[in-house]
């Protein structure tokens, strides 16, 4: 890497950044009669045509993609196939009486007193549904007589989709480049960009190597709060995790002294308005926000129309 | 219509850090794109297309190669992306330049698993209803597989230690990976449980940092470079997503792959001299080296201590996985001691002149993909 010592940023933390996605998933209808089964405490498992038959149920053979012919009862007793032990927790491979697939779930029991052959049974959690955890986990019992897979009769509809939630933290790093436009930003409120490899325009944000040429950038300049839209559209609809309230207006503009766009909003308060005087070609100014600044994006609260 | 020959022309990589906190991905990857084309005489312009990867998860964004086409030198070139690990990315590249639509090609893979949770980019990967709720994930399959591999063949935890400790004090001899201080075989049975039996140092331990890897038609490589390694064979191979199901005593996939490679390469058995190989711990490792025909089933061990193949010279995997560009760099590693055997220091002997590289993905090392390279 190319070390700048003069674009090295004063000691700014990771930028902290978190991806919270909701999710309907379908479970199909193997999977979804499970878990649509479990608060029955029935194990729902599948039966091919070959005969195998697999516990927990799955809508296509993982060997060889041949559907199920139909769904069975499998017994809550089965043996340990494999173990390991991961954060004080036991997880093993369980094979029910009867299946001939194995699965991993929690073993609930010292890891001393597990071996490969033990027989365990499922223990329910009765506050449990819709999740393969309404069986807590599957505990030792030497003595359990060997279970049969039944065939089943009737089920419950299996489950449509299942509420789930994806939560990602990141903490990203800034870099030398980033690190000084927002630490200039933070310490000084003016906003840095780095000129074009032979070129007195700044792009922004600053990087080391020119997207375009892949040639070394130059050096620092300041760039001016005032700039010109070069593209922009109304949004006049809510969309799904903007916080921003309706109508506003998204908006690219160039700084003065740069000669890249810069993504940022401008408030409105009429739509018509809007229309009438914000265009590509207006003038604007940048509107701080209150308070001691961040060193983010957000310190510049706004853009507004510089009137005429 | 033979298929053309592809070589490595150059290969840069930053150093391998556990975080590089005061660099983003761009400032990784523009590093070595830069870098690469040192010494070739070639630049950007030469370049047909750009075949680049990572993880959109790791990296904590949606198509992240979209941010990241000005630092790849990609600015409107031909250029893909494989979320898979690099080795395929080469693969892809390769098979471009064999089928005549291009004469050089850009290969690039990146990594910051410092920015995220390791743990939850590999639960991502496993299925939703039946695994992730009950925690199994990457570290439980490779306990998994390390308990039944130990008990098969009366492998101690001391012996896999001994092993660890031989790779990080082989990466830190190679001078491309950072290690603070390199730890004895005591200290690998010492670390925290990572999921029984193996502790937390006998997995492969998560860097950041990028690798480029230029690759060229035959002529052109030949033009440019003073001794290029020829890509002779490649082979891939997936097992099923269901870990439950694989076997778990061998890597089935891996043979497959490797045995796809050699066949393409005219190889009737792995007769290389150098051997780089991918591994998610360090029983995965030994179990690659097995796959890849280098040992018998079971005397994986052995065959790292031999002197008939350097296996993983650089340190390999444990010391430095930089996920998703951990196959890349064992091929960069690889061309490298066969193109300029004068580097590989005091191993004495003739210079080598076949390596075997592999690559793997997945929970439990589900993918596997294995070239041959010839000088």
């Amino acid at each position: 890497m190319f070390s700048a010592p003069d674009s090295y940023p004063i000691d700014l933390p990771t930028f902290h950044s978190r991806i919270d996605l909701p999710y309907t998933l379908t479970p199909g209808k193997a999977a979804g009669t499970f878990l649509a089964e479990v608060k029955n405490q029935r194990i729902i498992g599948s039966r091919f045509a070959s005969g195998r038959v697999v516990a927990p149920a799955q809508d296509f053979s993982s060997i060889d993609g041949e559907e199920p012919e139909a769904f069975v009862e499998a017994p809550h007793t089965g043996v340990i196939t494999a173990f390991t032990r991961v954060d004080g927790n036991v997880i093993g491979f369980i094979k029910l009486d009867g299946c001939d697939n194995e699965f991993p779930h929690k073993v609930l029991a010292d890891m001393a007193d597990v071996s490969i052959g033990l027989r365990v049974k499922a223990e329910w959690d009765p506050g449990v549904e819709q999740s393969v955890l309404a069986i807590k986990g599957f505990v030792p019992a030497p003595d359990a007589p060997t279970g049969e897979v039944k065939p089943v009769v009737a089920t419950e509809d299996a489950l449509g989709v299942i509420p789930y939630e994806m939560k990602l933290d990141f903490y990203h790093a800034y870099g030398p480049y980033y690190g000084r436009m927002f630490d200039e930003i933070k310490e000084n409120g003016r906003i840095m960009g780095v000129r074009q490899p032979g070129i007195d325009s700044a792009l922004l944000p600053p990087r080391e190597i020119d997207d375009i040429s892949h040639k070394r950038t130059g050096t620092w300049k300041a760039c001016a709060d005032t700039g010109t839209i070069r593209a922009c559209s109304i949004i006049n609809m809510d969309v799904y995790g903007v916080t921003r309230k309706v109508p506003y207006v998204y908006a690219e503009i160039v700084l003065d002294g740069a000669s890249t766009r810069m993504i940022h909003v401008i408030e409105i308060d009429s739509l018509e308005e809007a229309k009438e005087k914000i265009k590509p070609g207006t003038r604007v100014r940048a509107v701080w926000a209150e308070g001691e600044r961040q060193g983010r994006v957000s310190d510049i609260a706004r853009f507004e129309v510089i009137e005429a | 219509m033979a298929l053309d020959k592809v070589g490595v022309v150059a290969t840069a990589q930053t150093e391998l850090r556990p975080a590089w906190g005061n660099a983003q991905h761009i400032d990784l990857i523009s590093s070595v794109v830069t870098s690469v084309f040192k010494g070739t005489g070639l630049s950007l312009d030469d370049v047909d297309f750009i075949i680049d990867s990572g993880s959109d998860v790791l990296d904590g964004r949606s198509i992240s190669n979209c941010g990241f086409l000005g630092a790849l030198g990609a600015h409107h070139k031909e250029e893909a992306r494989v979320e898979e690990d690099g080795l395929w990315a080469a693969l892809y590249g390769v098979n471009k330049i064999r089928a005549g639509s291009g004469a050089v090609g850009l290969i690039v893979a990146y990594s910051k698993p410092s920015e995220s949770n390791v743990d939850l980019y590999w639960n991502a990967q496993v299925e939703p209803f039946y695994q992730r709720p009950v925690g199994f994930g990457q570290r439980a399959a490779n306990g998994v597989l390390a308990q039944q591999y130990m008990a098969d063949h009366g492998l101690s935890a001391d012996e896999l230690a001994a092993l660890v400790a031989q790779r990080w004090a082989a990466a830190a001899q190679g001078g491309r990976v950072q290690i603070d201080a390199v730890p004895d075989a005591a200290a690998v049975l010492a670390a925290k449980e990572g999921a029984a039996p193996l502790t937390e140092l006998m997995f492969a331990r998560p860097v950041d940092g990028a690798v480029a890897v230029l690759i060229a038609r035959e002529d052109v490589a030949r033009r440019v470079s003073r001794n290029p390694a020829f890509i002779t064979g490649m082979g891939t191979s997936m097992a099923t997503h269901s870990f439950a199901t694989r076997d778990r005593d061998r890597l089935v996939a891996a043979e497959n792959a490797a045995k796809m490679a050699y066949r393409s390469a005219g190889w009737d058995k792995p007769d290389a001299q150098v051997a780089e190989v991918s591994s998610s711990s360090v029983v995965g490792e030994l179990m690659a080296i097995e796959a890849l025909g280098l040992a018998d089933r079971g005397k994986g061990l052995s065959a790292t201590k031999g002197d008939k193949v350097a296996i993983n010279r650089s340190g390999g995997a444990l010391p430095a996985d930089p996920i998703m560009a951990t196959g890349l760099v064992r091929l960069a590693e690889a061309s490298r001691q066969l193109s300029q055997p004068e580097l590989n220091g005091s191993s004495g002997g003739a210079a080598p002149s076949r390596a075997i590289v592999h690559g793997a993905g997945g929970v439990g090392m589900q993918n596997n993909c294995v070239f041959t390279l010839e000088v």
